[in-house]
């Protein structure tokens, strides 16, 4: 039932949109793997089909490759009086089920990206979270301070190349129980 | 008039968990308020990254303790998605029983915050009451009353010991018959009323460009449940409905929480009713060396606070290689509590947050 | 009043009050306050052994410190101990302040809170039963009996050396010294 609005869905992506890939993983999910300055105008083609629910901003940092990839996970609320058992009879086109992974890739050496919020109001934690812990810069957002750090950190710590271990060997263990100092 | 900035830091009565914001108000109205999270931040995500996917399972469960259940689902779901693993059909309907037991458990602990706030104690320590019970029967089944790790990929750990129905047929008897006196005290009170009525209004165009789940978009006519839009478990097995309100108030919020627990009461009695015999669980391979495919997947749960999602990325090693949750008070509590909170007084920062039911360790993690 | 006490009750009625009343402030630090709710409401009840939560550090003497405290919640709880008055006692719950927990390589944890805070006694668990809070509470009252439970008084001694642990951690502190240099 929504492998129909799947493919309808993968049909009008890859009529508007030809220089990203498309496919379809398993029975309700989409994949696109876009280019970075099309990134904007996917989301707005998708919040203007009807796919109105942003669930995650997330970010991998692929360090072999020098790239940080950043995912965009979208859904759908349906309509308020939608009928969830008959979306097997209903002829909407879209697949309330569904989710779409839609994913970017930027380089390493000086990350930069454009901020979402235009179309999705509720991407600013998310970004600025990515920020704090990648050092991503997202232009175009209203406020990039820390959201949940308290000291200063010479490499972001969620990146691949900080080793959480050794940070916890050098700062923690060195401090001195009091009943030892004289 | 003077403008001055408060703290509602994280000592205060009319907090719960570990969350602070700064107030600036004038008089007794608030211009603008911030939250400022972090004080239980671990960097969660980064170590899961050191540890193998089995040496996860203990730790998973830490990351919201008010319900810990969901949060081994979606981890169990994620993993049994990118590795290929069935699950059999007895495992799917103890998985929904206990997913629900947790989601009753949940909601009471709820409760006991609001009624403790507005000044109800005696529905307070009714609901930490029954509350116990059911984390008795989590002792008999699990081994521990608050973190459980029953949920494994593949299943669940064990099966339930005997005469365990009657025990839960028994206990949930007993919370039941008490609704009429929460009705009394509590939900049909002329105070409560007064006190919550038209207090954190949201509508239903503003729940949804600001990302509202659960029950916070349930309480402006709108029936989202993810155990209705992609259903997973036993779900499917069952004739059950979703509770909404119209109004998006405070009040229309405890009321969905009252419909959902009786809701699920009756779930777990038609879940108990139809139960097939079988196995309960389907053997990992070898766990000491067990390197999952490489690939992606985003799964999602119903928690008793919305919707609850994994994004997981495996390299194909045998540790993952980058796990994000997606919390629902994670919007809830940075994005829709600063919009609520404007132009609210000082007397209803703590109904207008604890209605919302955010829980500090999700925003963290 | 315990009739078998009474002697213990006329020679130190201080130290006898304060035993039996240990106010204990309403903080949720970490992950351990999902077990104290029940403790304090009417199954396990907790105000039959004189422990009630109070709304300030001015009116407390027990600090339950429950769960892993992170650097931001660091500066909350010394900024409460250095409020609360003399006598106070504080316990531990849980195995993460012990030394680490289940949290032993995170970069955002403090892993011995005993350099930066005295602690009186240990609750290890994760989870510990309600039963462990009284089981602590009552151990307490023995070390407060034969006069051991004096955490409070080395933070006076040595202020210093726990000032500069916080500080390495924290950076500069931005409230004044508590106590003056070799305070007896």
């Amino acid at each position: 039932m929504t492998n129909k609005n799947l493919k309808f869905l993968e049909k009008k992506l890859k009529l508007s949109f030809k220089d990203s890939l498309i496919n379809i993983s398993e029975d309700t999910r989409i994949i696109i793997i876009a280019q970075k300055e099309q990134v904007l105008n996917i989301l707005k083609f998708l919040k203007g089909k009807g796919y109105d629910h942003l669930a995650l901003i997330s970010c991998a940092d692929w360090i072999e490759e020098n790239e940080f990839e950043l995912v965009y996970i979208i859904s759908s609320y349906g309509d308020p009086h939608t009928n969830w058992e008959n979306i097997a009879k209903s002829k909407q086109p879209i697949g309330v089920g569904v989710n779409i992974i839609l994913k970017t890739r930027i380089s390493r050496e000086n990350p930069q990206f454009i901020t979402a919020i235009p179309v999705f109001e509720n991407a600013e934690p998310y970004e600025r979270e990515i920020h704090e812990l990648f050092g991503i810069n997202f232009e175009g957002h209203p406020r990039l301070t820390p959201l949940f750090l308290e000291r200063e950190y010479k490499i972001p710590p969620f990146r691949k190349d900080f080793d959480t271990r050794k940070y916890v060997e050098e700062v923690f263990d060195k401090i001195p129980f009091v009943e030892e100092k004289k | 008039m003077r403008k001055l900035e408060l703290y509602f830091g994280p000592q205060h009565l009319g907090m719960v968990g570990n969350l602070s914001i700064t107030l600036k108000v004038e008089g007794d109205r608030i211009l603008e308020a911030t939250a400022n999270p972090g004080y239980l931040h671990r960097g969660f995500e980064k170590l899961m990254e050191l540890r193998t996917w089995i040496q996860n399972f203990p730790i998973v469960c830490r990351v919201n303790m008010v319900e810990p259940d969901s949060m081994e689902m979606v981890y169990a779901m994620a993993v049994e998605k990118l590795a290929n693993i069935e699950v059999p059909e007895r495992a799917h309907y103890i998985r929904s029983i206990v997913l629900e037991l947790a989601r009753v458990a949940s909601h009471l602990f709820g409760l006991w915050a609001y009624a403790n706030m507005l000044g109800f104690d005696t529905v307070a320590q009714w609901a930490m009451y029954h509350r116990d019970l059911i984390l008795d029967l989590f002792e008999e089944l699990t081994g521990g009353r608050v973190y459980h790790i029953y949920l494994w990929p593949g299943g669940v750990r064990r099966d339930f010991p005997k005469g365990f129905k009657d025990k839960i047929v028994n206990t949930l008897h007993s919370i039941g018959g008490c609704v009429p006196d929460y009705d009394a005290t509590f939900f049909n009170n002329r105070l409560f009323y007064e006190r919550a009525k038209g207090i954190g209004k949201i509508t239903q165009e503003e729940a949804k460009k600001l990302g509202a789940v659960g029950q916070v978009l349930r309480a402006t006519g709108m029936k989202f449940d993810i155990r209705k839009v992609e259903p997973y478990a036993a779900y499917n097995n069952v004739d059950w409905d979703v509770p909404t309100r119209e109004e998006g108030d405070a009040y229309s919020r405890l009321w969905v929480i009252r419909d959902e627990m009786i809701e699920s009461v009756h779930m777990i009695f038609k879940l108990l009713d139809k139960m097939p015999d079988g196995e309960v669980y389907n053997r990992v391979p070898n766990p000491f060396k067990w390197n999952i495919p490489k690939g992606e997947t985003y799964v999602r749960v119903e928690s008793s606070r919305g919707e609850l999602g994994l994004y997981m990325v495996s390299n194909g090693g045998d540790k993952p290689y980058r796990v994000h949750f997606r919390t629902p008070s994670y919007t809830h509590g940075l994005v829709i509590l600063e919009k609520l909170l404007k132009n609210a007084s000082i007397a209803d920062v703590g109904n207008i947050m604890i209605s919302l039911y955010v829980v500090a360790p999700e925003i963290d993690r | 009043m315990d009739r078998k006490d009474i002697k213990k009750w006329i020679k130190e009625p201080g130290k006898m009050g304060h035993k039996y009343s240990l106010h204990a402030i309403y903080f949720c630090t970490g992950c351990g306050i999902i077990e104290v709710p029940p403790v304090i409401t009417s199954r396990w009840d907790a105000e039959r052994f004189g422990v009630i939560p109070v709304a300030t550090p001015r009116q407390a003497n027990l600090f339950l410190i429950t769960g892993y405290v992170s650097v931001k919640t660091l500066k909350a709880v010394i900024r409460t101990y250095e409020q609360m008055p003399e006598p106070k006692w504080t316990v531990g719950f849980g195995s993460c302040p012990i030394n680490g927990g289940m949290y032993w390589d995170s970069y955002n944890t403090i892993k011995h809170l005993d350099k930066y805070i005295p602690i009186d006694g240990w609750i290890a668990g994760c989870m510990p039963r309600p039963e462990a809070i009284f089981v602590a509470v009552t151990h307490l009252w023995t070390l407060i009996d034969k006069g051991e439970a004096k955490a409070y008084v080395k933070y006076r001694e040595k202020y210093k050396y726990y000032r500069d642990n916080q500080e390495k951690v924290l950076g500069k502190l931005d409230w004044p010294a508590l106590y003056k240099e070799n305070q007896k």
